[in-house]
């Protein structure tokens, strides 16, 4: 549906970016995470075409990014919605319907369809003006739908929305737009909103794009510290392959030795990445399945979201995810002993 | 202060009693102004909302030169008019110096900037954002542009307001463009310089109400269909 190649893009501030080669395919929900001015609305801004990008750089739906002129017909089979929903001064059915009337198509029941599909019916003549961050979300996406386009861009769509809302509109979204086949790429810099929408994931900061790939790959693959750091591994640790058994690697990090499954070789230089869910916390040593056993003293527990992270000192530092109710449970506490395990396949290597 | 009462009501028994000189006068204000309005209106505000959206080259020494426009000595507006149409001037080969279409003419370059820059400001207002969430959901354009001036429409009657109000009060530019020639350019303002002049300042007086009672008369229907939509929103 989209291929980008050679983008060499500069704003005015400076700011560049540099994307070699980027394809999304048709059908796809092709989430764009990374950090604020990494560049993600800039990119959505040039597939918009409303930046303009070098001829023969970007190609939609199998046509050039046109001239100037030519855009209009080229926007008119996507829908572009910002994090802020801009609403005119209008009622709920006539917001919706402006798509249409861009188009000079008259409304054969898509507004209807839309305002049920959505579930904001109820809201059909109330003034846009009247309307809750949520409700005027909900019309937005319906008014991006009306037309049913072939492309969906988003730019933060949620990021104004409490928890709730935006778990129920993400569902909706979600359902939506696998029924109707329609590629979305969203740009987000909320994990748990990619990971939820996301069929491929790409990774992007400072004008670059870091990697590409299913978001089980971004999350538990990273090519690159900056990539591991983003996406939340928090185990980050420099070490040394010292032996390789299959594709079982033994990495020296700090005088303890720990096991990866890993392509890497022997004698390579690597950074060893562990999600911190992927460690499992005990008050007793357990006899599992499990590679890489350590006993360690607790030394900080801190909240985080829903759960609380322990960083524990095992001779190096091991972070680990627990939920609330396994923390009071186990009544861990700082300076408590325990025994922190983690697989061979959980930890990732990066070559160095 | 008896003449000034004697004014008062020499103005209204010339309105009430239906004085067809005055009338005529009256009638020529309005022509010209409403006309030179309209034709500043379709200039202006479209052109206010391109510089404000549009991206481009010595963008603000642009706005800058409309910002000075605003400002525009009418006297010196009426005297580059005149240049301009008299007849060995570039234009002077349409005949319309000392014509109401040469004071259209002068009042346009008056009023255009005025208008053009309030809408300037009124567009720069709004988030670009929602220009481009247009283009986005399909405008072109001119389409986009509508949707944001429907938006701005308090801003954009408010600048039309401040464009009639620079014009149908000057004095300056219809007196050289028009001459100031009895029924054919006379209008309030250059009828009531001639009435000072002359020392008849009842009649000067009584003209100069009449040119601010409808001055009033329509700003007032200008603000009231303002406020109007002020409420409905």
């Amino acid at each position: 549906m989209i291929k980008l190649k050679d983008l060499n893009f500069r704003l005015p501030s400076g700011f560049a970016l540099d994307i070699a080669s980027l394809d999304v395919g048709e059908g796809e929900i092709f989430a764009i995470i990374g950090p604020n001015g990494a560049g993600k609305t800039t990119l959505l801004n040039i597939l918009a075409l409303l930046e303009e990008a070098k001829p023969g750089a970007l190609e939609i739906a199998g046509r050039n990014a046109l001239p100037p002129s030519g855009r209009t017909g080229l926007r008119r089979s996507m829908s572009y919605l910002f994090s802020r929903p801009y609403l005119v001064n209008d009622t709920v059915r006539n917001n919706i319907a402006l798509p249409l009337k861009f188009r000079g198509e008259r409304d054969s029941g898509q507004v209807a369809e839309m305002l049920e599909v959505f579930k904001i019916t109820y809201l059909r003549d109330r003034s846009a003006t009247q309307l809750s961050q949520g409700e005027r979300h909900r019309v937005s996406l319906a008014r991006a739908f009306v037309t049913r386009p072939r492309l969906v861009l988003l730019d933060e769509p949620f990021s104004s929305l409490d928890a709730r809302v935006k778990e129920t509109i993400i569902c909706d979204l979600g359902r939506i737009t696998r029924a109707a086949k329609t590629t979305v790429v969203l740009v987000t810099q909320d994990q748990e909103e990619a990971l939820a929408l996301a069929d491929v994931l790409a990774v992007i900061k400072d004008g670059r794009l870091l990697q590409r790939g299913s978001p089980q790959e971004l999350f538990s693959r990273p090519v690159s510290k900056e990539v591991a750091d983003f996406v939340g591994v928090e185990t980050l640790l420099g070490g040394e392959i010292t032996a390789k058994s299959g594709n079982l690697c033994s990495v020296r990090v700090d005088g303890n030795m720990l096991e990866a499954v890993s392509g890497c070789a022997a004698g390579d230089s690597v950074l060893l990445c562990v999600r911190p869910e992927a460690v499992s916390v005990s008050r007793t040593a357990q006899a599992d399945s499990m590679r890489n056993h350590f006993r360690g003293r607790i030394t900080s527990v801190e909240p985080w979201r829903l759960e609380h992270r322990l960083s524990i000192d095992c001779g190096f530092n091991l972070i680990a995810a627990v939920t609330k109710r396994s923390l009071d449970d186990l009544g861990l506490k700082p300076g408590d002993e325990v025994f922190a395990s983690f697989k061979a396949t959980a930890a990732h290597l990066i070559k160095r | 202060m008896g003449f000034i009462f004697d004014g008062l009501l020499k103005g209204f028994f010339l309105l009430v009693n239906g004085d067809a000189e005055v009338y005529s006068i009256v009638r020529l204000s309005l022509f010209v102004s409403v006309f030179a309005t309209a034709v500043s209106v379709t200039i202006g505000v479209p052109l206010g909302s391109l510089v404000a959206i549009k991206k481009f080259p010595f963008k603000k020494i642009v706005i800058s030169l409309v910002n000075t426009g605003m400002g525009l000595p009418p006297v010196v507006v009426g005297l580059a008019a005149m240049l301009l149409l008299s007849r060995n001037g570039p234009l002077g080969f349409l005949g319309w110096l000392y014509t109401p279409t040469g004071m259209v003419l002068a009042q346009v370059i008056i009023a255009t900037p005025v208008i053009t820059g309030l809408s300037l400001s009124a567009m720069q207002s709004l988030d670009r954002r929602f220009y481009l969430q247009m283009l986005t959901l399909g405008a072109g354009q001119w389409q986009a542009l509508w949707v944001c001036l429907k938006e701005l429409k308090l801003s954009i009657l408010a600048a039309v307001i401040a464009g009639f109000g620079s014009i149908i009060s000057e004095v300056g530019a219809v007196m050289i463009v028009g001459g100031n020639i009895r029924h054919q350019t006379r209008v309030l303002t250059t009828a009531t310089v001639l009435e000072t002049q002359m020392g008849n300042f009842d009649g000067a007086i009584a003209l100069g109400l009449i040119l601010l009672g409808l001055t009033f008369l329509i700003n007032m229907a200008l603000t009231f269909i303002q406020q109007q939509k002020a409420r409905a929103e």
